[in-house]
């Protein structure tokens, strides 16, 4: 056997990861599908309520107000409540994602459909469509890439949540991270948890950054006259 | 109309997510608690492998978890319906909340019989390796002095230097005094310490005799020797499977997955898969799998 202590901590990070690469692979799917069925399941929440509160102004105070209580809450403590309702387990770890994903998703949707020229949704409406088709053909597109920013958000914000997840026996790479502290000098291990966390939430965030520039419509506009040439 | 393309593949992706969240919540599914030490954590992964070799159950580790406590816990409130490994010793102080039992036959008879009445929950028996408090000396003390058992030190104990745990010093019925009224010696000096330490402490030679625990991977890899406890003082720590009654009467085959195990690691194998995890970086989930696959699971050799 190797000596392990005479390692340089990136010779210790190499040979970490060739014998457990796959190991931390699994943790890395485990990690981004617990932050990605969170976010998805409050955009499927958070996106009509959105779009609800742009049509009743109303409501929009009480309900921002409402999702930015839940944003001020620290991530451990919503889950510690959560736990005791919910278990241990990937289920709490999904459900806290879920409602620190909603302000953002819920924000952005509302903004963004406010925030139309008013012209554009007049001009529909003169034209004789009915409310429904104004909101399909007009507003939503115009405003998805606003949305998109929203989900990015929360995508990147979920990512470090699910780390704290593994205190609740979630797995994930925050697994990797809490046994790296535990062990004495091992910075190799914090690193093979820690590195693929950061990288996840980069990625998803250059990739979420890349289709919302496609779906920005100004942006989109400007191609076409560009391409063209 | 391409925004209308990417909203119904929107929708699309959200209708498939939404479907296999709520399988993941199916209450069917094995949980298997596991504390934060890298013994539970390599057993929590032999017990996942092994169920999932031998039946077409999938389990899912509820990981680091505090302590021994929790895990009873977690079990009780239904989040988790087996346990990675529970020690007679712990848990006849903890969760049972009765006297210390010096006897190892009886303390896993008296831990089976409890749990099965008052939890409906099953003590398997071993796992076949204990984790107790030990003392230990390097091979070169044990030699000089002719050392086996922790009897052999009293003639010797006022030259010798001891280090133990912080928390073994003050405890009451299997700490320090008590073992001092016990065996009826003294150490020249005995230094509290955390836990950890006491390995290189004896190891280097700053400390004659360590008391540490005697699954520990550095045990074999300094060659230490371990002093045979042989007026019993210490209370027995045997090392088993646990799992709900509930889901072995449910799913019998998960039982006979699980008791393929008793038996069939050794204080050495374990002080073995250990040291691969905590000293070379080895995961212990892959220290559970590569033991498993050179072990064919324990099927018995045949097939």
């Amino acid at each position: 056997m190797q000596d392990m202590s005479q390692m340089s901590a990136t010779d210790q990070f190499i040979f970490y990861m060739q014998e457990n690469g796959l190991y931390v692979f699994n943790q890395f799917l485990d990690h981004f599908l617990i932050s990605i069925y969170g976010v998805l399941l409050a955009a499927l929440v958070g996106i009509p309520i959105g779009i609800f509160i742009s049509k009743y102004g109303k409501a929009s105070n009480v309900v921002i107000t409402l999702a930015n209580i839940i944003q001020t809450i620290p991530a451990l403590a919503l889950m510690a409540i959560l736990m005791l309702v919910l278990g241990l387990g990937k289920t709490t770890v999904i459900v806290t994602v879920f409602f620190y994903s909603l302000l953002p998703i819920i924000k952005n949707t509302y903004v963004g459909i406010t925030t139309i020229n008013k012209g554009v949704t007049d001009a529909g409406r003169g034209m004789g469509m009915t409310k429904t088709q104004v909101l399909y053909m007009i507003e939503l597109p115009l405003s998805l890439s606003v949305m998109i920013t929203g989900i990015r958000i929360a995508l990147v914000i979920a990512i470090g949540i699910t780390a704290i997840g593994a205190f609740i026996g979630a797995g994930g790479l925050g697994d990797i991270i809490i046994r790296g502290t535990n062990a004495t000098d091992r910075t190799a291990i914090i690193m093979a948890g820690a590195l693929p966390t950061a990288l996840m939430a980069i990625l998803s965030d250059i990739l979420l950054g890349a289709i919302e520039r496609q779906l920005d419509p100004v942006k989109r506009q400007q191609k076409k006259v560009i391409s063209p040439m | 109309m391409r925004s209308i393309l990417l909203a119904s593949a929107i929708i699309l992706s959200l209708l498939v997510s939404g479907c296999s969240f709520s399988n993941n919540k199916e209450d069917s599914t094995i949980k298997i608690a596991s504390v934060v030490t890298t013994e539970s954590q390599i057993l929590a992964y032999i017990m996942k492998y092994m169920i999932e070799h031998y039946t077409d159950e999938e389990a899912e580790i509820i990981n680091n978890l505090g302590t021994g406590t929790v895990v009873h816990q977690a079990m009780v409130n239904g989040d988790a319906n087996m346990s990675a490994v529970r020690y007679t010793g712990t848990d006849v102080t903890g969760p049972l909340q009765a006297q210390p039992i010096k006897d190892a036959d009886k303390a896993i008879a008296f831990v089976q019989k409890e749990f099965k009445e008052d939890f409906n929950q099953t003590f398997f028996d071993s796992y076949g390796f204990e984790n107790t408090y030990a003392f230990m000396v390097t091979r070169e003390t044990a030699e000089k002095y002719n050392l086996t058992s922790v009897s052999d030190l009293a003639s010797v104990a006022g030259e010798l230097e001891a280090g133990v745990d912080t928390s073994w010093m003050n405890r009451e019925g299997d700490g320090y005094k008590a073992f001092v009224e016990e065996y009826g010696f003294d150490f020249s000096r005995t230094y509290p310490m955390q836990i950890g330490l006491v390995y290189d402490a004896v190891d280097s030679g700053e400390l004659d005799v360590v008391l540490g625990y005697t699954t520990d991977g550095r045990i074999a890899s300094y060659d230490l020797v371990v002093l045979e406890d042989d007026l019993n003082f210490f209370p027995p720590y045997d090392a088993s499977p646990f799992a709900d009654n509930e889901l072995l009467e449910e799913k019998p085959e998960v039982k006979d997955a699980v008791e393929r195990l008793i038996g069939t690691i050794s204080t050495e194998t374990m002080q073995e898969l250990n040291f691969l995890a905590d000293n070379n970086l080895i995961e212990p989930a892959v220290v559970a799998e590569q033991f498993l696959k050179e072990h064919k699971y324990f099927s018995g050799g045949g097939e």
